[in-house]
């Protein structure tokens, strides 16, 4: 449908584009600005810039590539886990939703909770003296791990994390394990294909879209961890479970390094740019093949 | 064979069910034990059930406000879920049926979800202290919108797809601007999108933590930030009764819009994620 004038669609985009120039576009100008400038909390207004120093003393900071390197694997880790248990919660547990879709509601009822609640909720759980897992395990084993310890705190975050958003990977699954067309599995069990085989060559073929999609948003999110473990465990033993966003709220916050947080940030939006690119190239070949 | 395999989905359901909301439960269990209780008997059940720590939540004290704290999570929430759809709705009606923005703007709005926010924090926190939004709740809003802005234009782009052009189109003939066929012929028809776009946006506002914990400090602090404050109430050791109940407090709303829109959550997360 063509457009009465041509200023209407414009006009009809400009509320939201403005908006996001505004509140997303002018705070990366100023990122930009600081992350090659000498920024103090007294030079804010005045940034004296100053090359590339911020970026190097980034990048030979250790505790940023440990915090690099914890967010990539907690993001990998809890991603496969929460698809793998997705994936086979939503086949193995389909035909119960099929009648009682209300129960879709129980297993989506983690994901409303907000993520620091869901740390803060860790404290009570996981505490040694009043939280029920512990005493749970020194009733059946005689013994409890420490959870946050050093040794454990790593998988403990993990399963944490897991445990939260395993339905969203669930959800997806379900939907596209749903949708899988009738004939589809009609045409297969006349050729009499077991449950089994027809699940590895007709129906996780069919979901391998939608599992992928579902391992790359969790992977995101995973990535960016904030709330819970900034809530249940700050930044860790020895500054093991610093992810890249505590990283960078530390420095700016606790530290008052200015361009170390913004330079942080400036690398962090390159990497994920880039991994958004390579991703968007994939699925349109995806597409287009 | 078939019982059998019946009752082992039942059984896997269960253990998958309680394991993921075992902090929920946890926690609301012990909210509503007394003090002395929870400290002999941290297991799942309750001796002698008491409202007690609710009562305490409730008080209001110089330090802490619980309903401060849960007005302004309303407060900056709504904020955060109407604004999109005010800004998405018209540019969703420009990428459906025109095209216009469908290759470029559409695919940025979208990939900003992706996006970790806490790379915008720093200069976000600085503009506001310039323009004395810091600490406010309007503020705190805004930046929710921002959060909740491209899948609200994910999901009425698509809501938008799916009117028969037919209905605008008509109405154009009849010589119907441009605003009055977007609000009162398309907006009408897209209201099941338009709740859901609200609801999952309060949800997402509602349980966000990081902006709340930088962009606030006293005036706005949101319910999320506020909770925390429980933990450190008193001069001695967390009184876990007191901390739990503020917890399931603080969760609430969110769990309970959740359990009773869940169709339509589950359906603008996958469609989000699935045609985003």
């Amino acid at each position: 449908m063509l457009a009465a004038n041509k200023y209407e669609n414009p006009i009809l985009l400009a509320p939201m584009v403005l908006f996001l120039l505004a509140f997303l576009g002018f705070p990366a100008v100023v990122d930009i600005i600081y992350s090659f400038s000498e920024i103090t909390f007294e030079t804010l207004r005045a940034p004296k810039l100053s090359g590339i120093g911020n970026y190097q003393k980034v990048l030979a900071d250790p505790e940023f590539w440990q915090a690099a390197g914890f967010s990539l694997k907690f993001g990998l880790v809890t991603a496969a886990l929460e698809c793998l248990l997705g994936l086979f919660l939503a086949v193995f547990l389909s035909p119960l939703f099929e009648k009682r879709t209300w129960l879709l509601a129980v297993i989506m009822m983690p994901m409303m909770v907000a993520p620091a609640m869901v740390g803060l909720m860790y404290r009570l759980v996981l505490h040694e003296f009043v939280g029920p897992l512990p005493y749970y395990f020194y009733i059946w084993f005689g013994d409890s791990p420490s959870f946050l310890g050093s040794d454990n705190i790593f998988t403990t975050l993990v399963i944490i994390e897991t445990l939260q958003w395993t339905p969203f990977a669930f959800l997806l699954c379900y939907v596209a394990y749903r949708g899988i067309p009738a004939e589809l599995r009609e045409a297969a069990s006349v050729d009499g294909a077991k449950a089994l085989r027809m699940l590895w060559y007709i129906e996780l073929p069919l979901m391998l879209p939608t599992i992928a999609i579902a391992f790359f948003i969790r992977f995101i999110d995973g990535f960016r961890v904030f709330d819970n473990i900034f809530v249940l465990a700050g930044s860790g033993p020895g500054g093991s479970t610093t992810s890249m966003s505590i990283f960078i709220y530390l420095a700016f916050f606790k530290l008052g390094k200015i361009g170390t947080a913004v330079a942080a940030s400036m690398l962090l939006f390159v990497a994920v740019l880039c991994l958004l690119v390579v991703v968007s190239r994939l699925s349109q070949r995806r597409a287009s093949a | 064979m078939k019982g059998f395999v019946t009752a082992l989905r039942w059984i896997v359901f269960l253990v998958a069910a309680v394991a993921m909301n075992f902090p929920v439960i946890s926690t609301l269990v012990t909210s509503l034990k007394t003090n002395a209780e929870i400290s002999s008997n941290p297991g799942l059940w309750v001796q002698k059930p008491t409202l007690e720590n609710y009562a305490r939540v409730l008080e209001v004290t110089e330090r802490l406000d619980i309903f401060s704290y849960l007005f302004n999570s309303a407060v900056a929430s709504l904020i955060g879920a109407i604004l999109p759809i005010i800004l998405a709705f018209p540019a969703a009606y420009a990428v459906a049926r025109r095209g216009y923005g469908r290759n470029i703007l559409l695919p940025v709005v979208v990939n900003l979800r992706a996006m970790p926010l806490v790379i915008f924090a720093i200069p976000i926190y600085m503009m506001y202290q310039w323009v004395g939004l810091l600490d406010t709740r309007l503020g705190l809003g805004l930046i929710l919108a921002v959060v909740n802005l491209p899948l609200a234009l994910v999901i009425l782009v698509n809501a938008i797809n799916d009117i028969p052009i037919e209905l605008d189109e008509a109405a154009r003939i009849d010589g119907a601007k441009i605003g009055s066929i977007i609000m009162r012929i398309v907006a009408p028809v897209c209201r099941p999108a338009l709740a859901t776009t609200f609801i999952f946006g309060f949800i997402t506002a509602w349980n966000e933590f990081l902006f709340g914990l930088m962009l606030t400090t006293r005036e706005a602090t949101p319910v999320t930030v506020g909770a925390s404050f429980f933990f450190s109430a008193s001069g001695g050791g967390v009184q876990w009764g007191v901390a739990a109940a503020v917890m399931i407090v603080a969760a609430l709303p969110p769990v309970l819009l959740g359990l009773i829109m869940y169709r339509q959550i589950s359906g603008s997360m996958t469609a989000g994620a699935v045609k985003g």
